[in-house]
């Protein structure tokens, strides 16, 4: 049944904007759970939603069927009012009345101890081969940062996490700024990123996919492009994108990727973007290795194409108003060359 | 009590009928000269009876209803399509808070508070509350408030972080500008009027009521109104620590650290500090709306109510559990779990008293005739939609559902539902039903049916995608969405239902405007109701009874009769006066005189309202405002006292008590 | 109201000769005041629960003091003059009580006199009160701990002003107009808050004072 319900909520979503929207409405929905935290919590849900359900249908018909019960004696003049005390009538109600509620605290009794199960099973699992990540939120970027005990293992990303298939992952959460929250529907709840409080919360998808997900504490401005995706590869595929990502940034090839990494270096880029394996390490703004396989720019405000990322370096505040990078003007051919470098970074 | 005889103040005569009649003529006429209302536009601005002071609060509330609906439609529209360029992300974050503030801080409250200041005293008997100069300074730190708010707004400067502003985003950091103090100085100015109220309704009750009506007498309204007035005097404070806290915080020269977490603050005290308020305060929405729903059933029902005793611990008991679930909010929040489990189990268990209610309503519905007329019909409403709401309140009571749904249009859905189910449908009720004794005139059934009806349908084709749409992922306080996400078609569904809503409203304001004029003409009680607003013309004289009564039942227009009752004498007709009783038994007591109509409620909220504003740009108009406000406290203690009549008597040296 | 249709005489309750006010709880102005006492101690209630919550965050109550000359390790806040000014506040209870019964007793004499010492009190009190905060060995801008004393503090000397205000302008009053019934109910009303201010201070300066003494928080 639950499937069923799924499905039909999902043909909701899905009518009329494009083949994408199969794709994204697969990966962004508490009932559509992919992952371990996800699952229980689904049905969680659904076993509240039938007995609310059963409930509301109760009170409901009782509802109709008492207003029913009085559709012969209506007049215009409003009757006068039975105020004799009716014994036999009122027991009757006074029966009606106590069973009701004797039954509302049973039922409120049950999804209370079924919430409670599910929070056992939602506690700190032991698991002692668990990745780290530590998810540090800003306005409004998401640095994130696999950490390792060989230092040199340590690399970060920004605004997309790959996560193993079948591996329990703790994700440390912090801001540096504002409260924000991680909320990725399919894989589990949110947990809030707050200043001066950092946390943690356990992860363990199950299946491979990619997953959508945003920032759900109001943090500001630009709020509604705080965008995360959550790709969750096989234990293999993991190994591979870990790997190359744990390599510094390749190499320019050509003479005007070259020019490009130059620019990057000489002017106000460096003040706040880092590139591994470059002089470049600020970290004010959301790291750029990788940058030429992410999927999006600007945390999920437009998708990553080269015309984009042009119009991004030059004039981000046009594409995303108030986000902290300023406007950068450069000469046509140093932009062509700086994009050239940057599409090189995967 | 002065005397140490053992005679009693009181005298009990026998009055024959013919007598009676002339005697209430004399008591119009003079009691007409005593209590009128003074003249003019300054005469308007000290007017402080208690049922114009009411009135003025339902209409401005419902001004500020129209205007937060407003914002809410230019959110819908800028949400009914992906990607949309009608609201930027500035204009958006200020509609948004706006619209929370305004339905939160200027509509909720102030309209039960100002329908509590019309009825409350006319059910329990009396002829205004007990202050009712500190009633009109009430009235006017309200309108000071949202003229703050929306001042600034309409300058856009207007609040922009949410209408809890979370520190630190509504800090000093990251919320430059004074946006946020005007947000923080006008919840200073709406709470000291909801405290005001509060005081107004607890003070009129306990010690006003109409001789007979002993405590387990009073309308179940009353009762709802009393916890009410306890939760607000507990919750208030809380607000405004936070909001204070936060201004000091922001504030320069000041520039304390409560939230700075550098400095050893604490984001989160914020926010226990506001839940701790903001929990209590839905309820403070939600129980005169019960209020008004076990006030109408009844009379509807064509019998007293099923199980007054029940309902009135239930809304006690509501009362006190609400101050224990503040942290469902923080779900989402580093706080220990175990604590979280707590705030579980008793969101989860104030369902119980809820429900303790709603069975006794449906009781007494089906032990009585149901006339199907318009308030009946929007009780029937608010049972539909605040079920729905408070289901998926059961289920937010879960912490890992709430994980899931919290800060999503889940959430949206949820709240809307409790509050507009819960409390704006069993507030059109009341309308349609004491719209008669306002103005003496019947709202039109036909236009009222149609008035719900689309309201009904536009609410639930607005709100209930928007359960899906939370589930879905889709975030609150998001000025846009993109295509991929597929939230497009829900969303202009939602959208299509806000125009219904629109509609739905006009009709009501077309409703009232043409029923004060030509709608069918009402008498003291049309509705063969059983509670005392209904034993005087409507609308009320000014001095509510020329003649009050004892009462000797709860529903004294049904039960009481010329036999079991006595009527009340004695009171001055040269002076403002009225009758206090004792607390549990209502014995009378002794004589209260009121204040007369006064100017210095407004100088006074004039003065207190500049304070404020000015505390928004220097601490200074701190101590400035409390030395100006003293003046003019001077003045009003001063000119309000001198004796008018030589009634007042001087005590003499050394008298005995 | 509409007149009852039955012919017997119907009874009435004459209520003339009542008194015209009462002086205690039983008057409306007594509940006003009560429920006014309700909302302040909430606030401070809430404040002591601040105190103690953001306490969690530090590893040394109070913080260490770095902002003068000497850095102090733990700077509790010093006892000296606080400890008078709490002996000066409660001694102001005495003038307060002496007015409350002499009201109650219907005795202007005796009245203005105990009014007018406890205006002198309250001033007194608001000016020792100025100078305590300097012994709260912090300003009020250091940190969340200095933020939290100096409100409750400043708070309470709001109370002091106010009590002090009030029963200034109920003297004068009583010297140029004699005391008449309400304004013997008013010395009454006002003496229930000024016993409000004085044992409010005492948790308060429990907490602030002694709280960091009593259970000290941190290593030295």
């Amino acid at each position: 049944m639950e499937a069923v319900l799924l499905q039909l909520t999902s043909h909701i979503t899905q009518s009329g904007y494009g083949s994408d929207l199969a794709a994204a409405a697969r990966g962004a929905s508490m009932l559509d759970p992919g992952a371990e935290q996800a699952a229980e919590v689904a049905k969680l849900w659904w076993f509240f939603f039938s007995i609310c359900t059963a409930v509301f249908v109760g009170v409901i018909v009782a509802t109709v069927l008492s207003v029913w019960r009085g559709r012969g004696h209506q007049s215009a003049a409003m009757p006068p009012p039975a105020v004799e005390k009716e014994p036999r009538r009122d027991q009757g109600l006074v029966f009606g009345v106590s069973s009701a509620v004797t039954l509302t605290i049973l039922l409120l009794f049950v999804l209370l101890v079924r919430d409670f199960f599910t929070d056992r099973v939602l506690g700190t699992p032991s698991a002692p081969d668990a990745l780290t990540i530590r998810l540090t939120g800003h306005q409004w970027w998401w640095d994130v940062e696999y950490e390792d005990l060989l230092p040199h293992n340590v690399f970060n990303t920004a605004n997309e996490i790959h996560l193993p298939a079948g591996r329990h992952v703790q994700l440390q959460l912090q801001s540096s700024d504002v409260i924000h929250s991680f909320w990725v529907p399919s894989l589990s709840g949110k947990k809030d990123l707050v200043p001066g409080h950092p946390t943690a919360m356990w992860l363990k998808a199950d299946r491979p996919g990619v997953y959508y997900g945003q920032c759900a504490e109001f943090c500001g401005y630009q709020h509604a492009n705080m965008k995360l995706i959550v790709f969750v590869d096989t234990p293999e595929n993991f190994a591979a994108w870990q790997a190359a990502q744990r390599n510094p940034a390749p190499e320019p090839t050509t003479d005007r990727q070259r020019h490009g990494r130059e620019v990057f270096l000489s002017r106000t880029c460096v003040m706040c973007h880092s590139i591994p394996g470059t002089t470049a390490g600020s970290r004010v703004g959301p790291t750029l290795g990788g940058l030429a396989s992410r999927r999006t720019l600007g945390a999920g405000a437009l998708a990553n194409t080269t015309e984009h990322l042009r119009r991004w370096i030059v004039d981000p505040q046009s594409l995303k108003p108030g986000v902290r990078m300023p406007q950068n003007e450069l000469p046509s051919e140093d932009i062509d060359a700086l994009v050239d470098y940057l599409q090189t970074l995967k | 009590m002065n005397s140490t005889a053992n005679e009693p103040l009181t005298d009990l005569t026998l009055v024959a009928p013919a007598h009676l009649a002339k005697r209430e003529t004399e008591l119009d006429q003079k009691l007409e000269k005593v209590w009128q209302r003074p003249n003019g536009i300054v005469g308007w601005l000290c007017n402080t009876n208690h049922k114009d002071i009411g009135i003025r609060y339902v209409v401005t509330a419902f001004v500020f209803f129209g205007l937060a609906g407003l914002l809410a439609f230019a959110m819908r529209l800028q949400l009914a399509v992906p990607d949309n360029t009608l609201l930027g992300p500035d204009r958006y974050n200020q509609f948004f808070t706006v619209h929370g503030t305004t339905m939160m801080f200027l509509f909720a409250v102030p309209v039960m508070e100002g329908m509590a200041l019309y009825f409350v005293p006319l059910m329990v008997g009396t002829r205004n509350v007990a202050f009712p100069r500190m009633n009109l300074f009430g009235y006017y730190a309200f309108l000071a408030g949202g003229l703050m708010l929306y001042g600034s707004f309409a300058l856009n400067i207007g609040a922009d972080a949410g209408w809890f502003a979370y520190p630190p985003l509504s800090g000093p950091d990251f919320a430059p500008g004074k946006r946020v103090d005007f947000w923080s100085q006008m919840i200073t100015m709406t709470e000291i009027s909801a405290l005001v109220a509060a005081v107004e309704i607890i003070c009129t009750v306990f010690k006003q009521r109409v001789p007979g009506m002993s405590l387990n007498r009073i309308p179940l309204y009353v009762w709802a109104m009393v916890v009410t007035a306890f939760m607000i005097i507990f919750a208030m404070p809380a607000v405004m620590m936070a909001s204070g806290l936060l201004a000091m915080d922001r504030l320069t020269n000041v520039t304390t650290h409560f939230f700075n977490p550098a400095e050893g603050g604490d984001v989160l005290l914020y926010q226990h500090l506001f839940w701790f308020f903001g929990h209590p305060e839905v309820y403070i929405i939600f129980i005169p709306a019960t209020g008004f729903v076990s006030n109408l059933i009844p009379v509807f029902a064509r019998r007293p109510v099923f199980g007054y005793t029940p309902l009135v611990l239930s809304l006690i008991a509501t009362g006190f559990i609400a101050f224990g679930l503040w942290v469902h909010h923080m779900f989402a929040t580093p706080v220990p779990e175990l604590g979280k489990s707590f705030f579980t189990g008793a969101s989860i268990m104030i369902a119980i008293p809820n429900g303790v209610q709603m069975f006794c309503w449906i009781a007494t519905l089906w032990g009585g005739k149901p006339q199907f007329k318009t308030p009946l019909i929007w009780v029937l409403g608010f049972i539909f939609i605040f079920m729905i709401g408070g289901l998926t309140g059961v289920m937010l009571a879960s912490v890992p559902i709430d994980r899931q749904v919290h800060d999503t249009f889940f959430v949206v859905a949820h709240f809307h539902y409790v509050l507009i189910g819960g409390a704006v449908f069993p507030l059109f009720g009341a309308i349609y039903y004491w719209f008669p004794k306002w103005t003496g005139r019947f709202l039109s059934e036909s236009l009222g049916r149609w008035h719900f009806a689309l309201f009904f349908v536009g609410f639930n084709l607005t709100f209930f995608p928007m359960h899906i749409l939370g589930m879905h992922g889709m975030t609150r306080r998001v000025y846009t969405y993109s295509a991929e996400t597929g939230w497009g078609t829900l969303n202009l569904l939602a959208s299509s239902g806000a125009v219904v809503m629109g509609v739905a409203m006009l009709l009501f304001l077309a409703n009232v405007w043409k029923s004060r004029r030509t709608g069918e003409t009402a008498g003291s009680n049309p509705w063969n109701a059983s509670t005392l607003e209904w034993a005087t013309p409507s609308p009320p004289p000014s001095y509510n009874f020329a003649q009050l009564r004892t009462v000797g039942s709860r529903d004294p227009l049904w039960i009481d009769s010329p036999e079991t009752t006595a009527l009340v004498d004695g009171l001055s007709t040269e002076k403002r006066e009225v009758l206090t009783t004792t607390l549990l038994d209502a014995h009378p007591d002794h004589k209260y005189e009121l204040a007369e109509d006064s100017i210095w409620p407004f100088l006074l909220a004039l003065v207190v309202g500049l304070s404020f504003t000015g505390l928004i740009f220097h601490p200074i108009a701190f101590p400035l405002g409390m030395g100006f406000a003293y003046l003019v406290f001077i003045l009003w203690f001063w000119r309000g006292n001198e004796p008018k009549r030589a009634s007042l008597p001087h005590v003499s040296e050394g008298a005995a008590s | 109201m509409t007149p009852s249709p039955s012919s017997a005489p119907r009874p009435v309750i004459n209520v003339a000769r009542l008194p015209a006010s009462a002086l205690d709880h039983r008057s409306p102005i007594w509940w006003g005041n009560l429920l006014l006492l309700f909302i302040e101690t909430t606030m401070f209630a809430l404040m002591v629960a601040a105190y103690f919550y953001v306490r969690q965050n530090y590893n040394l109550w109070p913080p260490p003091q770095v902002n003068s000359p000497f850095a102090l390790l733990r700077p509790v806040p010093t006892l000296s003059l606080p400890l008078i000014s709490l002996a000066v506040l409660t001694l102001s209870a005495a003038p307060m009580i002496w007015a409350d019964r002499a009201a109650l007793h219907r005795r202007e004499g005796a009245v203005k006199i105990a009014m007018t010492l406890a205006v002198i009190f309250g001033g007194v009190l608001i000016a020792i009160r100025f100078r305590e905060f300097r012994y709260l060995n912090c300003r009020w801008d250091d940190h969340a701990y200095s933020g939290i004393i100096w409100t409750i503090t400043g708070m309470h000397l709001l109370h002091l002003i106010v009590g002090t205000a009030e029963n200034l302008l109920l003297t004068a009053w009583l010297y140029l107009h004699g005391m008449d019934e309400k304004h013997a109910r008013d010395v009454r009303v006002g003496a229930v808050y000024w016993y409000w201010i004085v044992g409010i201070w005492w948790i308060l300066f429990g907490v602030i004072f002694y709280g960091p003494r009593l259970w000290p928080q941190g290593q030295l």
